[in-house]
């Protein structure tokens, strides 16, 4: 054994009350700590969600028409081909969603036409020609829709025979929610009445609108036209480099009005902006758990160094007696080491059972996800490694005190 | 045992330098007990924190048990300490946090003795002291003179060959000091070299030699009568 424990466990006994405030202190901070560390933890794996989408590269120019329209269809084939034409973009889409939207569409898969329940329940649903390219899906089985799969939604929505979607691209999350024994690709499904086979499956795509913890990538779909005017309207959707996004924007926008000077711009934004705006309440949330987590260890090791200052001020004498008696200048640094160590062992053992207790409470109170075991280890690393790390100067002070302090006090 | 030549200890303050010691000579032999007298001040216990190498000295040279002291490093002095030395205070240095039992336990500790022998030592030690059955005390508990023993217990359970007692009885009253006197010629008795510095001339005149120290030298009281003489015839 590197340093006895038994006198240091004896003498800590003769400062309990010390000893038990610096244990309760290590005790809090390490419960805190560990239920906020993986509430942090939470929030980033939000806010890095992957969207399965080209995030740097997309821009959305959205533009509301004042008065009814005839030819709205043709005049969105000439916005489209105007937009093209732009330099530097490489792609461009009318598109009824985008993700990290606050509104979007969801639907129901059922496995057969008289099946009650759903299979899945609300999946975002992507409407607009050409959503794989425009978003830079990738496809990791099947084929992207082919021009003639392509039916108005519009004609969909008024309920037009033969308008129904007969063929779908899944994510891979809900292929494997559908199939989960199987291959999805080639099955029919059921959407609307008719049956929708699985000619591809995407990666990721993340849902056009808020999810329920787990189903990020609960997305499809489906090969139907959209317009502006076409019931949720639509969003044209641009790939550029990240560095053009800006000026193609203006651009987009500048030609767009050229062609009809009456319409209303109502949204010009990046996707990236877009997503930041989606994940700024997660970012607050997680700033201020970083925070509140950093003003914990802080104030904890400050207790230790301004404790273990204490201590070597009081006890410079029997260091000095120590030091006469034998004990090297290692020896003085181990004490005050191993002492700091019970202390964090006492106090982290003690944090580990409110941690659980804080996690059980806000697993009741707020539905949250129950801290993990794995944190508890980290957290306990996380304090000794703090607790040594703020004992290593006033220990040092301690190992540099004298032999002689023992004759001359 | 001991042997110090024209050693000096000089302290050096931003202002003034002290010659704590200065040409200090003396030659104490294995099994000698030695008292060292002389006023406040001359450097009594400068040269007892020097002998056991609580302190490093600025002159001169230093021979322990035929080892060059100033050639040691940090490490061996310590080494030094705990196992040839035993220190008696005046302020006894008990430390307060530990119980009787422990307190005589810390120097063998860092001997990285086994258990069974440290509470061999500590029993014995404190039987001998006349205080095996306050070993669960604090040193808070007992009397001034009780806690002196406690000490010297401390001092002994290692058995080191050299005693270094700086004024053991100043902080006890006339009783108390005899008994601890009594304690210190019974180890001498057992082999023991002591070196001890005192103030109280009776307990001086108990040891085998004394020496005394003025100004931070050595002086011969038993050379200085016959000069006198010997002037006085002239
Ligand atoms: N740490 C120190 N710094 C400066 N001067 C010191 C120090 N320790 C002792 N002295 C001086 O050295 C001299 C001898 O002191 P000391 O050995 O304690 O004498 P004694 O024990 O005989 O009373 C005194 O003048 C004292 O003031
Ligand atoms: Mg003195």
């Amino acid at each position: 054994m590197p340093m006895d424990i038994l006198p240091i466990l004896a003498s800590l006994r003769r400062h309990k009350v010390t000893a038990i405030l610096l244990i309760l202190e290590i005790a809090l901070t390490c419960a805190i700590v560990c239920n906020a560390v993986f509430l942090i933890g939470l929030r980033l794996d939000r806010i890095h969600t992957p969207s399965g989408v080209a995030d740097n590269e997309l821009i959305m120019v959205r533009m509301s028409n004042i008065g009814g329209r005839s030819d709205v269809r043709a005049r969105t084939l000439e916005d489209l081909a105007a937009l093209r034409g732009i330099p530097g973009v490489r792609s461009a889409a009318i598109l009824a969603q985008t993700p990290f939207g606050y509104s979007g569409t969801t639907s129901s898969i059922k496995l057969s036409s008289d099946q009650k329940l759903p299979t899945i329940s609300y999946v975002s649903t992507y409407f607009g020609e050409g959503v794989v390219n425009a978003f830079g899906l990738e496809l990791v089985q099947g084929r992207d829709f082919s021009a003639d799969e392509y039916h108005w939604l519009q004609d969909l929505n008024l309920g037009l025979p033969g308008s129904s979607p007969r063929s779908v691209i899944v994510t891979e999350a809900v292929a494997k929610r559908l199939f989960p024994d199987g291959n999805a690709l080639g099955k029919d499904v059921y959407i609307y009445d008719e049956p929708s086979r699985v000619i591809g499956i995407v990666r990721h795509l993340v849902t056009s609108q808020e999810w329920v913890p787990g189903q990020e990538d609960y997305s499809m779909i489906l090969p139907m036209r959209v317009s502006p005017d076409a019931g949720m309207g639509g969003t044209y959707v641009m790939r550029t480099s990240p560095d053009q996004r800006d000026r193609v924007l203006d651009a987009a926008v500048a030609k767009l009005k050229g062609l009809d000077p009456r319409r209303v711009l109502t949204q010009k934004s990046t996707l990236e902006k877009q997503r930041a705006t989606f994940f700024s309440a997660d970012r607050a949330t997680a700033g201020w758990l970083i925070a509140t987590c950093a003003a914990l260890l802080v104030v904890t090791a400050l207790g230790i160094v301004g404790l273990g200052s204490f201590w070597v001020a009081q006890r410079r004498r029997q260091i000095g007696v120590r030091r006469a008696l034998g004990a090297r200048r290692v020896d003085i640094l181990r004490y005050f080491q191993t002492e700091n160590f019970l202390l964090a062992t006492f106090g982290i053992v003690l944090g580990m059972g409110m941690a659980y207790g804080i996690s059980l409470f806000l697993v009741l109170q707020y539905e949250l996800p129950r801290l993990p075991a794995h944190y508890l280890p980290m957290g306990a690393v996380l304090l000794w490694l703090l607790g040594q790390g703020a004992v290593l100067s006033p220990a040092l002070r301690a190992a540099s005190v004298p032999p002689v302090v023992a004759t001359r006090g | 045992m001991l042997t110090m030549n024209h050693l000096a200890k000089v302290y050096r303050t931003e202002v003034v330098e002290t010659y704590a010691l200065r040409d200090f000579n003396i030659d104490v032999k294995e099994g000698e007990f030695v008292a060292v007298t002389g006023p406040s001040g001359s450097g009594k216990t400068t040269f007892l924190t020097i002998a056991g190498l609580l302190e490093t000295f600025t002159g001169g040279e230093y021979h322990l048990d035929g080892m060059e002291v100033s050639k040691l490093d940090d490490n061996a002095r310590s080494r030094i300490r705990n196992e040839k030395i035993g220190f008696i205070f005046q302020a006894f240095n008990l430390i307060p946090d530990l119980n009787v039992f422990d307190n005589v336990e810390v120097p063998l500790r860092y001997r990285g003795m086994k258990a069974a022998e440290r509470k061999q030592r500590i029993m014995d030690a404190l039987e001998r002291v006349g205080l095996a059955s306050r070993a669960k005390h604090y040193p808070a508990e007992l009397s001034g003179g009780q806690q002196q023993r406690v000490a010297i217990a401390r001092a002994l359970a290692g058995s080191p060959r050299l005693l270094l007692a700086d004024e053991p009885t100043g902080n006890l009253d006339t009783q108390m000091a005899r008994g601890v006197m009594e304690l210190l010629e019974e180890i001498h008795r057992e082999g023991a070299t002591i070196v001890m510095v005192t103030h109280d001339p009776e307990l001086a005149a108990r040891a085998q030699r004394n020496v005394h120290v003025i100004d931070g030298q050595v002086v011969d009281l038993t050379e200085e009568p016959r000069f006198h003489s010997q002037t006085s015839h002239a």
